[in-house]
């Protein structure tokens, strides 16, 4: 292969990469997300990707109508988006909490459904876009292209997850929202308000995951039904990383961003996803507990 | 004799009226309805069928598939090619439509079903994920993204059925066999074991049910009805595209199923109609239906988790006259075999390791038929691992366990139940919703294999099969003065009870060898004597038995033998008053350094 | 010193029913077999499980209270098993601990810092990574740092050497002089009843035996519940050469 050629597809790599280290950045916020509030409630919430598909609708509708750069309206939708999680929390999670988690399962599938629907009618079907973060436009590297709404997405993302991170190590809200998730009855006998405590973890997830929604649906347009596939890989990000590790859904996530943006560049969507659907199947059945977490399988 | 043969049979007339009732309207509709109208009926019934397989893994079993919209849509693509493309009749697609997915699942279920709630619905969710690709991405043999059209309506041998009135009939014959066969697999006592894998896995495997059987057998059926219905959809649109393996389809079956009921048969019903016809209803409303939708399943969960059959049962019950339910007249059962030689139980080397601990290092012990042998040790020393071990409830880590000759160790727990060890649990495992005598009678029919489907296809889980198991559950509750718990919910046993039962659970099976948990833990002085004499009497009987204790001046007096564990391994053996009288055990036992006098 | 500080009703053993009582800067134990119910009587006192009768901390009658209302009315609970956090490093545990914001509590885990002088060349190790009798150390610092009235321990000194049970018995007791109530379940009897002020023996979900130790263990009662027979071995000719290591 020529210098030129070998230099070119080196190139080609490069740009594929970040845009998938992009497209993974933004999927670590909802595996975040989701990986949060299946550690304070041994709980899955299958409205997360719902909920990241309304912060992209609440980002677009907001920039309607204040004409601000998306990295000034992300503040205000995170905060909407907290009061959504609690409204979730309150309708899905609390009514059932002592009922087994499949409960769970369905009343946040159920609460994905009125969020879909919701959006469907409020907003009609067709594809909305929000601002981007900064502005349009590139850096260019070299022969590379960075595309500065990527290299937003990376560094806002970079900041919400070291953010999260500082919160849980740093702050007495961090220490006890980890000890709820720990061990409830622990954490209550020593005056921890539990209930509270799960249900700013929901804000949280929340805020997240409509912090992501804000941030891709720039350039990928949010429709009503993309919550679906998204639920599905904060899933699998969370099963490659170890059920309940937060460190390995963020690195789940980025995997997956990866892997999707690279295989599809030469194999095509299809081919990605399959094999990603593939892959997921295959460590379920050989090694559930992933690469972090603990044990999967029940007895005989 | 007359009036007592008429009284069931007006119950039997009384519990079918409604069905008559509603197939007529359901006639009387169809009679009159548009041909609009009629396609809709003829979906909602394979709608029907669709959610009645469900039943069977989601409500049944208590496994949340996500893969009944796959399943669904990979039966309506067979159709689709076969009637479609290759212009083949009913009698050939139907039966593949519906062998398709059965087999798909066969493929997966090994690996799948034995994952916790939350990796199950994952994996099932990732098999619809590859089933939806396949289908857009099958080039010519799918149709691709815009399917296959053409599908013909239900043609036997080049003669087909009329559209309209005679496919509606046809579908609701379908519906009609899917019921019988429904009902005949769930209404004796294979219904009820579910029930129990559902309530308490643990005392499912305790009685010998197989987990991995049940649940295998649940996620078949659920398949092969899905693809039915699949096929169904598939000649009544005349049209399959992916759209019928979307997840918006496996979420309207799981709408459907909550909203109506998850086990029984009228939920089946109310809950396709219901949600087939509300978007209907709602036309006017614009779309408001599929919001609707979510909300009432939402307010099922939460409100309604039995859905809306489930609730009319119970308005129903409360209303109907409470009659008490006679109560079986105990069997009585013939005395237990001898000794046959050999050592009952004999371990050797028996080690576990959790994680970094060893539990267990290198056990050994002996017992014989007739014998008591009394186990203590502290908190940690790896009493309960030994019980878990023996019985097959957590795979072993080393050693030997021999019973009778035969070598039990990788057997697990459904089998070393039904090969004659029978246990209690420190709290007694008895599933919720079901009644005392209904769990010993389904220990009793476990013995005799007369439990699963195809049990019940051949009728021996009900009738006089299940009446005679009854009585034999009658003998081991009288036994153990639990007689008159009979019709009580497990639920709803005070403790006092509860112990009876768990032990008439055990003896049900018949056991060679009994290991107790704690028996004497929450017991007065006078139960804990009434124990101890029961104990002495199954060991007359030839039983071995091991006997898991703290309760010193309960256990010193009824064992033959005693074993003292501390940190996994034996530190003494011998009677009663020798080991009470070892400074190693008293130390040991009572906390590093005793001071009594 | 003597004001009651909890109560609580209990059964006796006549199944009549008796108070069980602490006095702020007493050491009370409570001791008796596995099984006996020492366990779940701290456990509602805690909140933890349903208590039979009343429960009253200085007067006030707290029954109504969620677990983390009572903890926040000034019991510390050192659970079976310490249940410290996965993950979370001494320092973290113990400012958890705390109810206030990591500033306020400053002060109090200097103290406890003081208390516990093991821990503070460890802050950053994470808990699990400590040895048994750090941990529990640890675990009873972590309940003291919201400054509790009453302290209740569920067998520290399980799993525990016997030299370590020996140092932490003595914190007891000087956690004790210092104005708190301490309430210790035991199976480890004679280090107990060398700390102890007072002394309830259970069984069975019963209070069988009440008084100062030497009472109570020159009743005969402990041996009888827990063995069931009589088992000679004087209390104060024990010498530390013969015990275990």
């Amino acid at each position: 292969m020529s210098p030129e050629k070998s230099r070119g597809s080196m190139t080609a790599f490069m740009q594929l990469a970040f845009n998938g280290l992009a497209l993974g950045a933004a999927y670590a916020l909802v595996a975040l997300g989701f990986v949060l509030v299946l550690n304070a409630t041994s709980a899955v919430n299958f409205a997360q990707g719902d909920l990241v598909m309304v912060g992209g609708y609440g980002a677009a509708a907001l920039a309607a109508v204040l004409p601000l750069p998306g990295i000034a309206l992300l503040p205000m939708v995170m905060a909407a988006m907290a009061l959504l999680g609690l409204a979730v929390a309150a309708l899905a999670y609390f009514p059932l909490m002592r009922r087994p988690a499949s409960a769970v399962f369905i009343s946040t599938i159920a609460v994905g459904l009125l969020l879909q629907n919701g959006a469907l009618h409020i907003f009609g079907p067709e594809p909305r876009a929000a601002p981007p973060v900064l502005s349009g436009g590139q850096l260019h590297l070299g022969h590379v292209v960075l595309p500065y709404q990527s290299l937003a997405i990376v560094a806002v993302a970079a900041v919400l997850v070291l953010g999260q991170r500082w919160l849980f190590a740093h702050t007495q809200l961090g220490r006890r929202m980890r000890a709820t998730a720990q061990d409830r009855e622990m954490a209550a006998a020593l005056g921890i308000p539990v209930r509270g405590m799960i249900a700013l973890t929901f804000a949280l997830a929340a805020a997240l995951a409509g912090a992501s929604g804000a941030l891709l649906s720039n350039q990928f347009f949010v429709t009503p039904t993309e919550g679906g596939a998204l639920i599905l890989k904060a899933y699998i990000a969370v099963v490659i990383g170890g059920w309940g590790s937060l460190e390995g859904a963020v690195l789940g996530a980025l995997l997956i961003g990866e892997f999707e943006t690279l295989v599809a560049a030469w194999f095509g969507y299809t081919v990605a996803s399959a094999l990603l659907y593939g892959a997921l199947l295959v460590i379920l059945m050989a090694r559930p507990q992933g690469f972090y977490g603990e044990a999967a399988e029940r007895r005989a | 004799m007359s009036s007592a043969a008429l009284a069931p049979t007006l119950r039997g007339l009384g519990d079918r009226a409604p069905w008559v009732l509603a197939a007529l309207c359901l006639a009387a509709y169809a009679a009159t309805a548009s041909p609009y109208g009629l396609r809709v009926l003829a979906l909602a019934g394979a709608q029907v069928v669709l959610v009645l397989g469900y039943q069977f893994i989601f409500g049944h079993a208590g496994a949340l598939s996500l893969a009944q919209g796959a399943f669904f849509g990979i039966g309506a693509y067979v159709t689709a090619i076969l009637g479609g493309r290759y212009g083949l009749g009913f009698l050939a697609s139907f039966p593949v439509s519906i062998l398709a997915p059965s087999l798909l699942a066969a493929a997966i279920a090994a690996p799948v079903l034995r994952l916790a709630t939350h990796y199950f619905a994952l994996a099932t969710l990732g098999l619809a994920q590859v089933a939806s690709l396949a289908a857009v991405n099958g080039g010519a043999f799918t149709g691709g993204a815009l399917g296959i059209t053409g599908v013909p309506g239900i043609v036997f041998f080049g003669w087909a059925v009329p559209r309209g009135l005679g496919l509606v009939a046809a579908v609701w014959l379908v519906v009609a066999a899917a019921s019988w066969l429904s009902v005949h697999l769930t209404r004796g006592l294979t219904g009820r074991a579910y029930a129990v894998l559902r309530g308490n896995p643990l005392a499912a495997s305790a009685i010998g049910l197989s987990e991995q059987r049940l649940r295998l057998a649940a996620f078949l059926l659920s398949a092969g009805y899905a693809g039915a219905a699949g096929a169904l959809h598939a000649h009544i649109l005349g049209v399959v595209s992916s759209e019928s393996m979307a997840f918006s389809v496996m979420v309207a079956c799981l709408a459907m199923t909550v909203i109506g009921g998850s086990t029984r048969l009228a939920g089946a019903f109310i809950g396709a109609l219901l949600l087939t016809y509300l978007p209907e209803w709602l036309r006017s409303l614009e779309g408001y239906s599929l919001l609707a939708f979510g909300a009432a399943l939402l307010a099922a969960i939460v409100a309604a988790p039995t859905g809306i059959a489930g609730a009319l049962a119970k308005a129903v019950a409360a209303l109907g006259r409470t009659e008490r339910p006679i109560l079986p007249t105990p069997a009585e059962l013939p005395v237990p075999q001898g000794p046959s030689g050999l050592s009952l139980l004999v371990v050797r080397g028996l080690a576990k390791r959790f994680g970094g601990i060893e539990a267990l290092k290198g056990l050994d012990l002996t017992i014989d038929r007739g014998e008591i042998l009394g186990v203590i040790g502290p908190n940690g020393s790896g009493k309960t691992t030994l019980a878990n071990l023996v019985t097959g409830f957590a795979p072993t880590g080393g050693g030997t366990v021999i019973l009778e000759g035969r070598n039990i160790t990788a057997l697990g727990a459904s089998e070393i139940a039904r090969a004659g060890v029978g246990r209690s649990f420190q709290n007694p495992a008895l599933p919720p919703e079901l009644t005392v005598l209904e769990i010993v009678t389904l220990a009793r029919a476990s013995l005799e294999d007369d439990l699963g489907f195809r049990a019940a296809l051949a009728g021996r889980d009900r009738s006089d099969r299940r009446e005679r198991h009854e009585a034999e559950a009658m003998y081991f509750l009288r036994s153990l003065g639990a007689d008159g718990y009979a019709h009580a919910l497990c639920a709803s046993l005070p403790y006092r009870a509860a112990w009876r039962v768990e032990i008439a659970r055990i003896l049900a099976l018949e056991p060679k060898l009994v290991i107790l948990d704690e028996p004497a833990s929450g017991l007065t002085e006078a139960e804990q004597g009434e124990l101890a004499r029961t104990l002495r009497r199954l060991a007359r009987l030839g039983l071995g038995l091991l006997v898991i204790e703290h309760n010193m001046p309960f256990l010193l007096p009824v064992a033959d033998r005693i074993l003292v564990l501390d940190e996994g391994r034996a530190i003494a053996s011998g009677k009663p008053e020798e080991v009470r009288q070892n400074p190693a055990v008293i130390s040991a036992y009572l906390g590093r350094k005793v001071g009594l006098a | 010193m003597n004001e009651r500080l909890l109560e609580i009703d209990v059964p006796g053993a006549a199944l009549e029913s008796s108070s069980l009582v602490v006095a702020a800067g007493e050491v009370v134990a409570l001791l008796g077999a596995n099984g006996s119910g020492k366990s779940t009587l701290l456990r509602s006192i805690m909140g933890l499980y349903p208590a039979r009768g009343a429960v009253r901390l200085a007067g006030e009658e707290i029954g109504a209270l969620s677990p983390a209302g009572r903890a926040r009315r000034g019991i510390g609970y050192v659970p079976e098993g310490r249940r410290l956090f996965p993950g979370m490093n001494v320092r973290d545990t113990l400012l958890v601990g705390a109810h206030g914001s990591a500033a306020a509590a400053g002060p109090r885990l200097r103290t406890v810092l003081e208390l516990f002088p093991m821990l503070e060349k460890r802050l950053e190790t994470p808990a699990w990574q400590l040895s048994g009798g750090q941990q529990q150390m640890l675990a009873i610092g972590r309940a003291l740092m919201s400054e509790p009235r009453l302290l209740l321990l569920d067998e520290p000194s399980l799993g525990l050497a016997p030299v370590v049970v020996d140092e932490l018995m003595l914190r007891l007791r000087g956690i004790a002089a210092q104005g708190t109530a301490v309430l210790l379940a035991e199976q480890s009897v004679a280090r107990t009843l060398e700390i102890a002020d007072r002394v309830y023996a259970l069984a069975m979900g019963r209070v069988v035996a009440e008084g100062t130790p030497a009472a109570v263990h020159a009743s005969g009662v402990l041996e009888r519940a827990f063995l069931g027979a009589d088992v000679v071995t004087p209390i104060r000719n024990s010498s530390r050469a013969e015990e275990q290591p």
